[in-house]
């Protein structure tokens, strides 16, 4: 090929990145000063210039978008690099968060399917039409994350012009293992009005007779969710009340209470999944449908809240670890 | 582990960098166009690639640094750019936090010695 085509070529790739108003200026200057450059290799390699030269000098200018970035002002940053870590967890801890509460819905059938024939009624059917749907649909996320933080930048490039001087903050105890004794009192209050409402429920039709006959027919239990899977939460609720009635009395989160409420957090994942799977929860369909999608809502919450208490009740566990040990050696003690 | 040569061209290549706008400058007291300005850099002992330097004359263009025209006096026609009124401030004040920096640095260096 000819040098000058080559050259002809490679300039006509690198202003196709650059500005239209800038293009045939930058492409003709680029084009005499290559020129040069090549005129200047073939005098010195005492030979006319040839594709490989040219080759050669249009390899050290980079590849054409390089070049042509080089031609550009710096841009800005959208993420920066102190915040990448979080913007990786709050994306992709938001598809797994989606993907943790649509599949066990989708494969135990909660959610139903509809325009769909082969293979509904099969697991590899409903994680087919799982995955077309809100499983790759989950990709929105990182795409949202993405416009806060572009808007996020482009709102800092404003502001930069002129910047609000640094100020310190007050300095101010945290301690993340301490409640607040009258929101304690109010969350263990609210709970037990709920599970009230819920063992309440078998016996609606007696406490409440005036209700209308649809909605005692729409919250009527299945008798065999009541006799089996049903009192297991009684036992579990039990449990946790006596761990926050400990927690409002001590004030604050022990590391054997975080351990326990850790604990709990994945009993109550197994036993919200065991009444998903296990059958019918209300004799009507449609409330057992939309009751087995606040379940497996509750289970997620339930393990979020357990990865949370253990994360923490982990970290204080180590970090205690070198303390206690230095307290222990020998240099302490001398 | 990084090849120690390697390392020490990349350190070099920054070092270079931060003065490279001033070598510019300097030599765009008079008019130069790429190539020439390239040659007369490579021949006071700073050869910068071509690929940085011609973009670099443009980006500096832009912030009012240079001023530039086509000229085909005697030749084909090429672009030559000289210090524009800013640009003539920015190199003088540029030169001066040079020299200081020099004189620090080798205060530095020297009390290494």
């Amino acid at each position: 090929m000819d040098p000058k085509a080559i050259i002809n070529s490679y300039v006509g790739d690198v202003i196709r990145h650059l500005p239209r108003r800038q293009r045939n200026d930058i492409a003709l200057e680029l084009q005499s000063l290559l020129q040069e450059e090549l005129a200047e290799r073939a005098a010195s390699a005492g030979r006319p210039a040839d594709a490989p030269m040219t080759m050669e000098l249009l390899s050290g200018f980079g590849v054409p978008r390089d070049a042509a970035d080089r031609y550009r002002p710096a841009g800005f940053t959208i993420i920066r690099a102190s915040d990448a870590p979080r913007f990786t967890w709050i994306a992709l801890g938001g598809i797994f968060l989606i993907w943790a509460i649509t599949l066990p819905a989708a494969l135990l059938g909660v959610t139903p399917i509809v325009g769909w024939d082969y293979g509904a009624d099969t697991w590899w059917g409903r994680l087919t039409v799982w995955w077309l749907g809100t499983g790759i649909g989950a990709l929105w996320w990182p795409g949202a994350v993405f416009v806060y933080a572009l808007i996020g930048a482009l709102a800092g490039r404003r502001r930069e012009s002129g910047e609000i001087p640094w100020k310190p903050t007050p300095p101010r105890a945290i301690d993340r293992d301490l409640i607040s004794r009258p929101v304690g009192a109010l969350y263990v209050a609210l709970g037990l009005l709920g599970v009230s409402v819920l063992v309440a429920l078998p016996s609606l039709e007696a406490l409440a007779p005036g209700l209308p006959r649809p909605v005692l027919d729409a919250l009527a239990l299945d008798p065999e969710f009541l006799s089996g899977r049903a009192p297991w939460i009684l036992l579990l609720w039990a449990a946790i009340l006596a761990v926050y009635v400990s927690v409002l009395l001590t004030g604050r989160w022990s590391l054997i209470a975080l351990r326990i409420r850790g604990l709990l957090g994945m009993l109550t994942l197994g036993i919200m999944l065991w009444w998903v799977a296990g059958g019918p929860v209300f004799v009507s369909a449609g409330a057992d449908t939309t009751a087995k999608a606040l379940l497996i809502a509750i289970g997620a919450y339930a393990a979020f809240d357990a990865a949370l208490a253990l994360r923490r009740g982990w970290t204080r566990a180590t970090s205690a670890t070198p303390l206690k040990r230095s307290a222990d050696s020998p240099t302490s003690r001398s | 582990m990084v090849d120690r040569g390697v390392q020490l061209g990349k350190l070099e290549q920054d070092l270079r960098k931060g003065v490279l706008v001033l070598a510019v400058l300097s030599q765009l007291r008079t008019q130069q166009y790429g190539y020439s300005l390239r040659q007369a850099l490579a021949q006071r002992g700073m050869p910068i690639e071509e690929g940085t330097l011609y973009p670099l004359l443009r980006r500096l263009e832009g912030q009012g640094l240079l001023v530039s025209q086509w000229q085909t006096d005697d030749g084909p026609p090429r672009r030559y750019y000289e210090l524009s009124a800013q640009g003539v401030e920015i190199q003088r004040d540029l030169t001066t936090a040079w020299g200081s920096l020099a004189s620090v640095m080798d205060r530095l260096l020297e009390e290494e010695d």
